[in-house]
Formats: C-alpha cells, sequence, structure tokens
C-alpha cells in the first residue's frame, strides 16, 4: 500500500508522489481526463424502429396527457 | 499501473481534484480489502444502491403508500409492493454493473453509443421528468413541515438552504454519507406502523394469500396498482445510480458489494413502503374517507389511532422524504447535464473546476422550490401527472439500459446473460404494459369504471 504523502486534494499541481500514487490507486480511465471514446454503435434496423416506436409512444402519450390537463382546467377541476 | 489508455505516461494526464479525492477513497477500499476486513469494504462501498432506492420513496411515493394502506388495508397491496422492489433491483442492478465496468454515466454511454441524437432525446425525458418530480418533493416537504406550523415559504427556503450546504461539501464521500444519515431515517414508519397495531397474522397471511383486495378489481384498484409501480422504478433511478458508482469509483472487482448495496437498499425500503400502508390501515378499518387526501391530512387524520407521536413521525418522514429525493434527484440531473456536455460532473469536484454542474444542480432545485410557492400552483394536478410523466418515460429509458447491459463490446464478460436478460425483459415489458395501461386508465378513466 503507497503511504507516499501528496500535496493535498485541491493542489493545483500535484508533485511526482501523488500523480504516482493516484495513478495506483485508480483504473486508468478513472481518471478524469484519461477517458476514450467507445465510440457509436452501429444501430440495426430493428433497433431503430423500436427507439422510433418508443418515441412515438412517448409523443403520444404526452398528447393524452396533455389533452387531460386541458379536460381537467375546462372543465374546472 | 501507470499507464493511460493512450498510452502515454502517468505523468502526462492532468491530474484534477476529483482524481485525487476518488484515489483517496480507493486507496481506503484497497487497505480494508487487503486487510481482510469486509464489514469495513462493505461500509466503505454502499451508498448508491441504498440512496437510490430510499430516494425513490420520495414524497409522492409516500403519499401514494399512505393511500393504499388508508383504502385496501392489509392484503394484496402488502406482497405485491415487495414485488415492485425485486424489479426495482433487477432494474438497478444492471446500472451497477455498467457504471463499475464502463467508469461512464447513463446519459454519458447512451450519448456516446447510440449518438447525441438519441442521447439528447433521453436527457429530455430525464429533465423534464425531474423537474416535475423535484417540485412534488418540495410539495411533500412543505407538507410534512406544515403540519408542525412552519410557514411553506420558510419550509421551502430551509431545504433549499439545506440542499446547498449538503452539495458544498465538494466531496462525494461527505455529501453521500449525510444524504445516507437523512435517509435511515424513512424507517420513521415502521414505529408508526407498530403503532398502528397491525394484525400480524393477517400481514403474514396477506403475503401467503396476495388477498384481499377490498372491493375488488376496479379503476382505483388499477391505478394505485400503477402508481405503487410508478412509485418504485423510475428513469431518474437509472441515470443517479449508474453515475453514482462512477463517482464514488467502484470498479468491476465492486459489483458484488454494489449488488449488496443495492439489495441492501431494496430491501430496507420496501420495509418502509410497507409500513406506510400498515401505518394507515387504521384509516381504511375506520371507514375514513381519504380519496382526497393530501400531504399532512393522513397525518393529522392518523392522531385518533397512533397518536400524536406516531402522527409526529409520519410528518417527519414525509419531510425526509422529500428532502432525501429533493438531493438525489436534483443531483441526477447535474450528472447527465455534464455527462452530456463533457463538463466535469462529479461531487468530488471543486465549485471552481466543476461550476456549470453546481449550477445546474442548484438551479433544478431552485426552480421546483419557487414553482412550489407560486400562489394557487395546482400541485395536487403536478403530483398527479408527474407519476404519470414517470411512468411513460420508463420504457424508452429501460430499452436504453437493456441494450446497453447487453453490449459486449463495452461490456465484456460482465454483460447480460441468459437468466439475468430474462429477469430483465420481463420487468421491460411489465413496466411497458403497466405504463400503457396506467396511461390509458388516468386520461380515459371511464374504459375502467365498469370493472
Amino acid at each position: 500500500m503507497s503511504t507516499q504523502p501528496y500535496a493535498g486534494p485541491e493542489s493545483r499541481t500535484p508533485g511526482e508522489a501523488v500523480k504516482n500514487w493516484v495513478h495506483e490507486e485508480l483504473d486508468p480511465d478513472q481518471l478524469s481526463s484519461g477517458k476514450l471514446s467507445y465510440g457509436r454503435r452501429k444501430l440495426g434496423m430493428g433497433t431503430l424502429i423500436l427507439f422510433w416506436g418508443l418515441r412515438v409512444y412517448v409523443l403520444m402519450m404526452i398528447l393524452l396527457v396533455g389533452f387531460q390537463i386541458w379536460n381537467a382546467f375546462s372543465s374546472g377541476k | 499501473m501507470n499507464r493511460t489508455p493512450n498510452g502515454t505516461s502517468s505523468q502526462s494526464v492532468f491530474l484534477t481534484s476529483e482524481d485525487v479525492k476518488r484515489a483517496r477513497d480507493r486507496r481506503h477500499v484497497r487497505s480494508h480489502r487487503e486487510g481482510g476486513r469486509w464489514w469495513m469494504v462493505l461500509w466503505l462501498l454502499v451508498g448508491p444502491g441504498i440512496l437510490v432506492m430510499l430516494g425513490e420513496n420520495d414524497g409522492p411515493s409516500m403519499i401514494s403508500y399512505a393511500a393504499t394502506g388508508a383504502t385496501y388495508g392489509i392484503g394484496f397491496f402488502l406482497p405485491f409492493i415487495a414485488l415492485t422492489f425485486a424489479m426495482a433491483f433487477i432494474v438497478q442492478e444492471m446500472t451497477v454493473r455498467l457504471g463499475a465496468v464502463t467508469k461512464r454515466g447513463h446519459a454519458e454511454l447512451i450519448h456516446e453509443r447510440f449518438g447525441p441524437f438519441w442521447g439528447f432525446f433521453a436527457m429530455g425525458d430525464l429533465v423534464v421528468g425531474n423537474l416535475l418530480t423535484l417540485v412534488t418533493e418540495f410539495i411533500a416537504i412543505r407538507a410534512g413541515l406544515g403540519f408542525f406550523g412552519v410557514p411553506p415559504a420558510l419550509a421551502v427556503l430551509g431545504a433549499f438552504l439545506l440542499i446547498v450546504c449538503i452539495v458544498s461539501s465538494q466531496r462525494y464521500w461527505t455529501w453521500e454519507r449525510i444524504v445516507l444519515s437523512f435517509a435511515v431515517f424513512n424507517v420513521i414508519f415502521v414505529p408508526v406502523a407498530i403503532l398502528a397495531h397491525p394484525v400480524s397474522s393477517a400481514v403474514v397471511r396477506s403475503f401467503f394469500t396476495w388477498s384481499p383486495i377490498a372491493g375488488g378489481i376496479t379503476t382505483g384498484f388499477i391505478l394505485l396498482l400503477m402508481s405503487n409501480i410508478g412509485a418504485t422504478v423510475t428513469p431518474w433511478m437509472l441515470f443517479f445510480q449508474q453515475s453514482a458508482v462512477v463517482d464514488k469509483g467502484l470498479t468491476p472487482i465492486d459489483i458484488r458489494h454494489g449488488r449488496i448495496d443495492t439489495a441492501l437498499g431494496a430491501i430496507i425500503a420496501a420495509i418502509a413502503a410497507i409500513a406506510t400502508v400498515l401505518a394507515t390501515t387504521p384509516l381504511f378499518l375506520h371507514h375514513v374517507d381519504a380519496s382526497n387526501f393530501q400531504g399532512a391530512d393522513f397525518a393529522k387524520a392518523l392522531i385518533p389511532y397512533v397518536g400524536n407521536i406516531g402522527a409526529t413521525l409520519f410528518a417527519l418522514g414525509l419531510f425526509e422524504a422529500g428532502i432525501v429525493a429533493a438531493i438525489t434527484i436534483s443531483l441526477s440531473s447535474a450528472y447527465a447535464f455534464g455527462e452530456v456536455t463533457g463538463h466535469p460532473h462529479s461531487m468530488n469536484s471543486s465549485i471552481r473546476e466543476a461550476w456549470p454542474f453546481y449550477a445546474i444542480l442548484i438551479t433544478a432545485a431552485g426552480m421546483a422550490a419557487v414553482l412550489v410557492l407560486i400562489p394557487n400552483a395546482p400541485l395536487v394536478f403536478i403530483t398527479v401527472i408527474v407519476n404519470v410523466i414517470a411512468t411513460l418515460a420508463m420504457p424508452p429509458a429501460i430499452v436504453f439500459l437493456l441494450l446497453l447491459v447487453n453490449d459486449r463490446e463495452i461490456m465484456g464478460e460482465h454483460a447480460n446473460r441468459g437468466l439475468s436478460n430474462f429477469f430483465g425483459i420481463s420487468v421491460t415489458v411489465f413496466l411497458i404494459l403497466a405504463g400503457i395501461i396506467f396511461g390509458i386508465s388516468t386520461v380515459f378513466p371511464h374504459l375502467f369504471a365498469s370493472s
């Protein structure tokens, strides 16, 4: 286990010891500046149909909720 | 160990305070793990699962459980609530794996893997749902403190300042422990249930028989059924837990503890939810009409049956439910914003490093606080609509989740297997059907009126 002293969490210019210690403790992609993009996934026709279907579903339901709101207010509730 | 994804030396990577604080947390975990102190490892790693489950036992959820107890008493809904928390565990466990393996939040992964077009749709659903839900949390806070005579403006302002104080710790660990210490008060509904003197044999019998259903299956029964589902599994939970797992620094080796954390959260939250049903059962037994009850009305109506102490605990529980949910939901909005826009988004970041993240967090809570104080605002209506929108937004969110957790390119050996897919897809289909029925029955109640 590392017992290296470090400059403190707010250190703007962490020393070598801190850098080494942090890199020992964290996986490379846990570092805030160490993440690589996974890249876009190729979406098949089935997936796209599913996504659009769900979008239409949400849109329709929101319209229905909007209708209910209008109905509630127009009936003076 | 001194390696970065792009192969550069560790020294060339820019370190932030977020990295240093997270490394310090990981050092504690590793130290206790190497020392064989499993209970300390568990203590250090629990948090996101308990918080998300108790956070979802929020103001509208507790009011929904209270309405269930007052309308149906002991019977079908006790085992049904336990079932909904089992479903919540199945769904949330997937977010633990996603976060620990990919080290990315839910919004970030959707954005990255499915592109900005679908990413912004997911984000839009979340932001709208979260804002409305936050309003209902402040309604619960206002109602809970209103029982003690606290004026609405003071209650809302006090809660908002409390949220600001807690997030200003700029340290995930501190933030998490403070909110956990608030969240455990969710079990305050248990002593209220005990004071209500439920018949234990009836409680046990209901779990074996899933009955009785007082009055049979009616429109009201269907609405409460869907409302109880919406009180357990909602989109913000997916976004929050995955982001919190990443912020906490969990890695694949911690997945087992993440599961225990989530299971603990589900069990505690289920106990609190069932206790709330039991606490309001006297209203059912004494034929008190609770159909138009709001917030603190339940606490006041319970005084003859659970005494002033019980009613006070109930009102405190309502306040706790609102404040914990307001903290976690506003954070889930801020996480998602940072993940999609690329701004720093960690509770370990300093305000200077991640001011847009903190600004969104505080603005989300502030907007909800202001909306609650608008004179003659339709607060009851907002509470009802929030449940509808949360349930309706769940199918797209859960489909994104299932696609991501089955993506072997990013999940590798931690991708869903046959059994987890069976449970995951079953829950998805159930929620989609429930959402459709809930939406239809809410908008066209007459369709179910004859049943």
